[in-house]
């Protein structure tokens, strides 16, 4: 993992007094409202429907036991007693106060940790990979380069103040877990002839108007990672649209001025940056990759073997490792999936008690390392494999242990209207009517690999476009609706879903997941997955079916 | 009564400006830019060059200063006027601005005009090479190693 130096300790440390004092001449009425808006937004802060909401920032979604620990007690101590797990791998507190935020902040820049730009319209906390370091099939470790731009964005000075907010992913393996398709910036990083090189990818999005990404360059070498994303920063921030913000993502930039025309612009001035000051030396980059050298893996002799026998005699413990644990680069080892999606809990949702226990089982099974993946669970990135048997109890005990990683029932959803201002509809209520519906295993397992995302509105934070199954809040004449798409994938192949057909309402919607989900049983080949399914049935059948009773 | 702030702390009535289509080098006077303007070689004749600012969170106007430093190597008086607010100042000044026309008469306190002593990134007045600060200084004793690799 990476650790703090004296300079970045210095600046968060700063970075609390700043903010301190910004809150201080607010409270004071020195500051508008609208004025400490913009400030507070570079700082992770905002006002909700009931409260303020305290985006804490989780880079690249890697947190020691220690920062979990020092989370649970934040929301201990200013909150209810529980956080949320944000879509872009933060935590999220719902309800803390205005004053005490400050003293958050303070906390937490006592293990290393800040929010510093986890909202407003600036380059915000870069996603990776769950997996990195440690996944089977890397070809790169993503994470030297996301703490790199970590660095380089914290408060850029010319970069802080974008048309709108702005989102930067990074994955190094072939299965792209990092959705960087569907990101402002996305990068791929990969080895050839010996050396990392980047596929960078402008202009991909959810929102309003979901965007593929387009392909600017190929194949950049390392060096030049931070020079050439300076020259697409800079070509935003001086072209992106700022009278009108559903049109101000790069990604309509990119479209008005055509991909092609984007990517001259951007050449033009990275001919200009190229070989400038923050070009990175082979010595930075070797240094930063150290910080992410893997820890030194104890040989575990008879680790599968145990593992097999154990899989054997608990069919529910077999099933959990079916889905919710992966290949480790390390013979031995696992990596494993505590979901967040058991029936009746927020998905993303995770108590202080719970924080503590991942805290304590990661110290336990692992290097003291913990994740947070995209799709709002936690990850255990090093565990023994004769280990995973007693994590699995002890996550089965704190309601982490539920076998549904990438099934049905491991819903993404954002909080929506139960917290949201933006909200046009409720979200949660609907992932769990879901959950109860689908929560029958057979059944579910026999649906296989489905990702169902539900948004509260069109700000997509719950990636409603990208799920093979797509769920929208919406409003009609102040009613909630729910808008249904098909076919959305966040993958190495991504595809954004095509809505369906008119709305239905909260009472409806489980009946029609159903009808979707009979027609995909119907019609598969075999073992064929939903998403292949649709892909070759097309949207027809069962758009045939959802509507037929409402005629 | 508006009042141009010095980097080095001295408050002076502001500048008369002259809008680019009205400016001449013969006026004597600065020329005021807006933030959508391109780089021009012909600015760089001016006493001064204001960049305009119609929203204090607009951050085109960042963007061009640093292209006039970076790009065009203007070293001259380069000043914020417009929509200039005293908490962006710490960004101003690292794109290359060294006045600020603001709204009262008094400077910003210190906690607002340099809340950090330092920053991660090479800017318009940082030339340093990024692997001076970023990916941490093995050289400084007081640096938290990172976690042995051998
Ligand atoms: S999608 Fe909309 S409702 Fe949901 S969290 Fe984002 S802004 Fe709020």
């Amino acid at each position: 993992m990476y650790r703090y130096d004296s300079f970045d300790q210095q600046f968060v440390d700063e970075r609390v007094a700043h903010f301190r004092d910004q809150t201080r001449r607010y409270l004071a009425g020195e500051l508008s409202d609208d004025e400490f808006l913009q400030l507070r937004l570079r700082n992770g802060l905002y006002i909700q429907r009931l409260a303020p909401m305290l985006r804490v920032a989780v880079p690249y979604g890697t947190l020691s036991s220690r920062q979990l620990r020092m989370l649970a007690h934040i929301s201990r101590h200013y909150d209810r007693g529980y956080g949320h797990l944000s879509t872009r791998q933060n935590m999220q507190f719902n309800w803390p106060e205005l004053a005490e935020v400050p003293d958050i902040l303070a906390d937490l820049a006592t293990v290393q940790m800040h929010a510093i730009q986890t909202s407003g319209n600036c380059i915000r906390n870069v996603t990776t990979d769950e997996f990195a370091g440690v996944a089977e099939d890397e070809a790169v470790d993503p994470r030297p380069y996301c703490e790199l731009l970590r660095q380089w964005s914290t408060s850029h000075p010319e970069f802080d103040w974008l048309p709108r907010k702005f989102k930067i992913a990074v994955t190094g393996a072939a299965a792209d877990r990092a959705a960087v398709n569907v990101h402002d910036i996305g990068v791929i990083a990969r080895q050839q002839g010996g050396e990392v090189v980047f596929d960078i990818l402008a202009g991909g999005g959810l929102g309003r108007t979901p965007a593929i990404g387009a392909l600017l360059r190929e194949g950049l070498p390392a060096r030049h990672l931070l020079t050439y994303i300076e020259a697409i920063m800079r070509t935003y921030n001086r072209y992106g649209r700022r009278d009108n913000k559903y049109k101000a993502r790069i990604k309509i930039l990119v479209r008005a001025m055509t991909a092609e025309g984007f990517k001259a612009k951007v050449d033009a001035e990275w001919a200009q940056l190229k070989g400038s000051p923050s070009t990175l030396s082979e010595e930075v980059i070797g240094r930063m990759a150290a910080h992410f050298e893997p820890s030194p893996y104890p040989q575990r002799p008879g680790a599968a073997e145990a593992l097999a026998a154990q899989r054997l005699r608990n069919p529910a413990f077999n099933r959990w490792v079916r889905h919710n644990v992966s290949p480790h680069k390390q013979d031995g080892y696992a990596i494993a999936v505590l979901s967040t999606k058991e029936t009746g809990t927020p998905p993303g949702d995770v108590s202080d008690a719970q924080m503590e226990a991942v805290a304590d089982w990661a110290d336990a099974y692992g290097f003291g390392e913990v994740r947070i993946s995209h799709q709002q669970n936690f990850v255990l990135p090093d565990v023994g494999q004769e280990q995973l048997y007693s994590l699995w109890q002890a996550a089965v005990t704190h309601r982490l242990g539920t076998a549904n990683r990438g099934l049905a029932t491991d819903i993404i959803c954002c909080p929506g209207g139960d917290y949201c201002s933006l909200a046009n509809a409720k979200s949660i209520p609907v992932a769990e009517a879901l959950q109860r519906q689908l929560e029958d295993y057979d059944y579910l397992h026999d649906l296989g690999e489905l990702d169902l995302n539900i948004s509260g509105c069109m700000n997509a934070c719950g990636h409603h476009h990208v799920g093979h199954i797509g769920i929208l809040g919406v409003d009609k004449k102040g009613r909630e609706y729910y808008q249904v798409s098909i076919g959305g994938h966040s993958g190495a192949d991504a595809s954004l879903g095509q809505i369906m057909g008119p709305s239905f309402s909260r009472a409806e919607v489980p009946n029609v997941i159903s009808d979707i989900l009979d027609v995909y049983l119907a019609y598969r080949i075999e073992d064929e997955s939903f998403l292949h399914c649709f892909r070759r049935i097309g949207m027809a059948p069962f758009k045939e079916r959802a509507y037929a009773k409402a005629a | 009564m508006p009042r141009l702030l010095r980097l080095n702390g001295e408050l002076t009535p502001p500048p008369e400006l002259l809008e680019t289509g009205q400016w001449t080098l013969e006026s004597g006077l600065g020329v005021k830019l807006a933030v959508d303007a391109e780089v021009d070689e012909r600015w760089l004749a001016a006493p001064l060059i204001a960049i305009d600012f119609p929203a204090f969170n607009d951050g085109r106007g960042l963007s061009l200063a640093v292209l006039l430093r970076t790009r065009l190597g203007y070293a001259g008086e380069l000043i914020a006027v417009g929509a200039v607010h005293e908490d962006l100042l710490h960004y101003m000044r690292r794109c290359g601005f060294n006045g600020y026309v603001l709204e009262k008469d008094a400077a910003p306190r210190e906690a607002t005009l340099h809340p950090y002593s330092d920053y991660y990134q090479a800017s318009a007045v940082e030339s340093r090479p990024a692997d001076r600060r970023m990916g941490g200084q093995p050289s400084i004793s007081s640096r938290t190693s990172p976690t042995p690799s051998s």
